[in-house]
């Protein structure tokens, strides 16, 4: 008889796998409802509404949890509002890409020619600027607002959107099932809407996700340096900002806005991520 | 062939710059507020704003300037500061060489890390080095690097003293304190450099590793997964090496920026977010324009390269 | 791999009785006293994937000694080139599961570490590749990648290691061989290409080579040539050759012995002489018939077999070959049992021809 060899197998549990998604997307959920609803549920004093007798206090301090920033208000209730202004200004920028810069992509790749070629060329003009320079820019000269803001960082995702949803139109052109309906005669518009669109929207989803976290991030260091938001209103960047000269006796003032930055930016890119990684061993 | 191709890229290097310099003329001079009021304060009086605009040529009408200014401009006459009345050029070549030695200190010190890391990762995935190499990728890629910037003064200039908080000091006075004031800010960029490079160049490897075939014939020839690794992979990584360090260019310029902020260094960055502040658009103008034409040439740059390194792109087929 | 323990198997499908076939016809019993060179038994790979269990091999057994070559012949997906791979150790350790016998001059191969196995690899056992271009690395010199297998297996200086490549270069019949050197692999065409493989294999002079369908990826008349090379340099250096492919004919010409896989499942197994003489399985007349002839009768069309080979992740009960089989019957929906005859040739099929 043969002697046999024994085999030694295991499979990771299928559960595990889809914590990549999960946690992350979890942690998502968590922070948006947080920012917009937990000041109502927590009943927070407003972001500017502390007094100067409760300066810089430390975390943990009696009626502040986060500890207040070097004017007295709470920096919890700082970082949820102006979670609720970042959430806004990165989805916002991050939808205006989509949309436009979307489909700006989709008929550039599609017709090709000389419309392409043109908003190409354009696109590539804005993408030639560092986004955030470009931001800046933009964001200052058309004075400090979270509108302008939105708008400013637009110029960077719809040039960025625009690139990405070509290049996929581009591949599926050359697809099989596109070329069989344009020739059964379908018209343009149709094959459009009916086959590219829906094939190059998830791509762009998920890079939507990390389009978000890097429209935070802009606004964030737009607001740092003292050009995005203004001063009162309490972004993440400019609370950082105000926290710089106490970081030593007050670090609470710097760190807390940043643990939520933090958080919410690795968040994006883990969950944008994983998906891309699901999708792709597809 | 190659020549064709080179040459291509070039020509469409051109317009894209010159589109560049007419988009950031188009948006600085298209601004609310006026300059000569600013320069003046608003309640000046009204005919010497008006003569200030004529002197600055502000009254002409926007593609007239934008000509004189290209002419200029290719002349190497890149105006002067509405504020100080400089040489923008002289400006400007006063702070360029701090960013490009920050840059480059970056640079370096993120290769040096990333590189032994993703390989000793790729080597044994999901071993020590690999998970630590991927946690702190992914802390590098979230952490916003002001924050970054602001918790190593906090570490390592307030609380043990081993560097300069913020300040500058030139080459001239001394290699040592030179390195020493540009250590922390060039730590700072790196980190998110690292994450980059470290995830994007182990990604690429493993990549290799499971599907080319050329790395199963080296293995049925007997070569050690070792040298595999290292003189197959690793050199076919440096192609998307040298994509990647294009590609992030733009972030590095933006993350300057702020770093130069925090750290108080007299770089381009430091004067793009003061100029911007006094609406000084002649050197905004300048460093704007520099800024993009040097990112164009930085990816021209690497597309080259990449043509150029290739094999098979030398040496033709047969 | 670690496991020295024994335990009884869970059963194949082929009960075979473990006996060496020798190319005079005789029998020899089980345990002669010299080694042959390479001795598998009872070969079985499953991969385990997310879902599911692939058995891509079930029970491959045969054996070769220095000078002889035994083809495995199959449709792409039978199983062969996985064959090969489980051989050399090839195969990715972790969805891999490699059962049976692999041995080489009486040292069982599949119990050996890594590390033990490289050293087998490329110096006493060598495989080359069906397609050049992806198997070369692109951007190496040719000299470079040959030269790997000679450092990667003896200590030997460049200058000493450049000499002995040339000398392989020009066993492979490469013209100007001091100039090829520096080349690389896309300025060679594809039949030069599967030379230097060749060359790359024979470096430290092997004992046993596993060529993986070597001219699939070349043209009618190159193919010939390689073959021709192949024959030579098999007589010069004695070596073992297993040859895998999917063409019969060059089966008929270059194998002492032939075993026909199906499905992961070795169908029919003889001498090649015998094989070609008495066909017994469908599918290995089927393959003889779709062989193109010069005799064939001009305007009737090539026969071919009709219907796509198994999804093996989905094998139906029974033979496997019975969907496309002429002379399936009720019979076959149950496995056919490999039988051996007196003349130690091998089938699995209820209705032999």
């Amino acid at each position: 008889m043969l002697a046999e060899r024994v085999s030694n197998f295991r499979q990771t549990a299928q559960w595990r796998r889809s914590l990549d998604i999960w946690v992350p997307a979890g942690i998502l959920i968590l922070l948006v409802l947080a920012c917009f609803f937990g000041p109502f549920i927590f009943g927070l004093p407003g972001p500017n509404a502390g007094s100067l007798l409760d300066a810089r206090l430390p975390l943990f301090s009696a009626g502040h949890i986060f500890g207040t920033d070097a004017i007295g208000n709470d920096l919890l209730s700082r970082a949820l509002y102006g979670g609720q202004i970042s959430i806004e200004v990165g989805l916002g920028s991050m939808l205006i890409g989509f949309v436009v810069g979307g489909s700006l992509g989709v008929i550039g790749g599609y017709r090709g020619g000389i419309l392409d070629i043109v908003i190409m060329r354009l696109l590539d003009m804005f993408l030639a600027f560092p986004s955030i320079i470009l931001a800046f820019v933009v964001a200052t000269f058309l004075g400090a607002n979270e509108i302008n803001v939105i708008f400013a960082i637009s110029f960077f995702t719809v040039p960025a959107f625009a690139r990405l949803a070509r290049a996929t139109t581009l591949q599926l052109r050359e697809r099989g099932f596109v070329i069989a309906t344009r020739l059964l005669g379908a018209r343009e518009r149709d094959v459009l809407i009916r086959h590219v669109v829906p094939n190059v929207i998830p791509s762009l989803m998920t890079y939507g996700l990390l389009t978000v976290a890097i429209a935070m991030f802009i606004e964030a260091a737009l607001s740092f340096l003292g050009l995005g938001i203004p001063a009162p209103q309490p972004s993440w960047g400019s609370t950082i900002a105000s926290g710089q000269q106490y970081l030593s006796n007050a670090p609470a003032i710097v760190l807390v806005p940043s643990v939520f930055l933090f958080t919410a930016v690795a968040s994006l890119n883990s969950l944008g991520n994983a998906l891309r990684t699901r999708i792709e061993s597809q | 062939m190659t020549l064709s191709i080179i040459g291509r890229r070039f020509l469409q290097f051109v317009p894209v710059v010159l589109g560049v310099t007419f988009i950031t003329f188009l948006l600085l001079n298209l601004l609310p507020g006026d300059t000569a009021e600013a320069i003046l304060g608003t309640n000046a009086n009204p005919v010497s704003i008006a003569l200030l605009r004529k002197q600055l040529g502000l009254n002409q009408p926007l593609l007239v300037r934008y000509w004189h200014w290209l002419e200029h401009a290719l002349t190497g006459n890149l105006g002067s500061s509405l504020i100080t009345q400089q040489q923008v050029g002289t400006v400007l070549s006063q702070r360029v060489p701090v960013t490009l030695e920050l840059l480059i200190l970056a640079f370096l010190i993120a290769l040096v890390l990333a590189i032994p890391v993703a390989v000793l990762a790729a080597r044994k995935p999901k071993g020590i080095i690999d998970r630590l190499g991927a946690t702190t990728a992914m802390f590098g890629l979230a952490i916003p690097n002001f924050v970054l910037g602001l918790v190593l003064i906090l570490l390592f200039a307030q609380h043990f003293h081993f560097f300069p908080a913020t300040g500058y000091s030139a080459l001239g006075s001394g290699l040592g304190p030179n390195l020493r004031s540009l250590f922390l800010p060039a730590l700072t960029i790196s980190f998110a450099l690292f994450a980059a490079y470290s995830r994007m160049l182990r990604a690429d490897m493993m990549q290799q590793l499971a599907q080319e075939e050329y790395v199963i014939t080296a293995r049925a020839k007997g070569v050690s997964e070792p040298r595999i690794l290292i003189r197959h992979v690793f050199r076919n990584s440096l192609f998307s090496l040298i994509t990647i360090v294009g590609v992030n260019f733009g972030t590095l310029i933006g993350a300057t920026v702020i770093v130069e902020s925090i750290f108080a260094l007299p770089g381009i960055g430091s004067l793009l977010v003061s100029s911007v502040y006094n609406r000084d658009v002649t050197v905004t103008q300048g460093v704007v324009v520099i800024l993009a034409v040097v990112t164009v040439t930085v990816n021209l740059i690497t597309d080259l390269l990449y043509l150029v390194l290739d094999p098979r792109v030398r040496y033709g087929t047969v | 791999m670690s496991d020295q323990l024994s335990s009884r198997t869970t059963d194949s499908t082929a009960a075979v009785n473990p006996v060496q076939v020798d190319l005079a016809g005789d029998r020899t019993s089980s345990g002669a006293p010299s080694p042959t060179l390479l001795e598998v038994r009872d070969l079985r790979v499953n991969f385990h994937l997310q879902r599911s269990i692939v058995p891509a091999v079930q029970g491959m057994t045969f054996s070769v000694n220095a000078g002889q070559t035994i083809g495995i012949i199959g449709e792409s997906g039978s199983g062969k080139s996985v064959t090969a791979r489980a051989i050399m150790g090839l195969l990715p350790k972790k969805t891999a599961e490699v059962l049976g016998s692999v041995r080489f001059e009486g040292k069982e191969l599949l119990d050996l570490s890594d590390r033990e196995m490289r050293q087998h690899r490329g110096k006493n056992i060598v495989l080359v590749f069906q397609d050049p271009m992806r198997s070369l690395n692109p951007t190496m010199r040719i000299g470079t990648q040959i030269a790997e297998a000679l450092h990667s297996h003896q200590k030997i200086t460049r200058a000493d290691a450049h000499k002995r490549v040339v000398e392989l270069l020009q066993m492979v019949r490469i013209p100007s061989a001091e100039q090829r050197f520096h080349e690389y692999p896309h300025q060679l065409s594809g039949g030069m290409r599967q030379r230097v493989m060749i060359a790359m294999a024979l470096s430290c002079g092997p004992k046993v080579m596993i060529a993986d369908e070597p001219t699939t990826a070349l043209d009618v008349t190159t193919q010939a040539q390689i073959m021709e090379l192949l024959r030579e340099l098999q007589r010069e250096l004695n070596m073992a050759v297993v040859l895998i492919s999917h063409d019969m004919g060059l089966a008929a010409m270059y194998t002492d012995e032939v075993a026909v896989m199906y499905a992961g499942r070795v169908v029919e197994q003889a001498t090649t002489k015998r094989l070609f003489k008495h066909v017994r399985m469908p599918y290995t007349r089927a393959l003889l018939d779709s062989i193109p002839s010069l005799d064939h009768p001009s305007l009737e069309p090539l026969s071919v077999i009709k219907g796509r080979p198994p999804d093996l992740s989905a094998l139906p009960p029974g033979c496997p070959f019975s969907p496309r089989c002429h002379f399936a019957q009720h019979k076959c929906e149950e496995s056919p049992i490999l039988e051996t005859t007196e003349d130690g040739d091998r089938f699995a099929c209820w209705f032999p021809l």
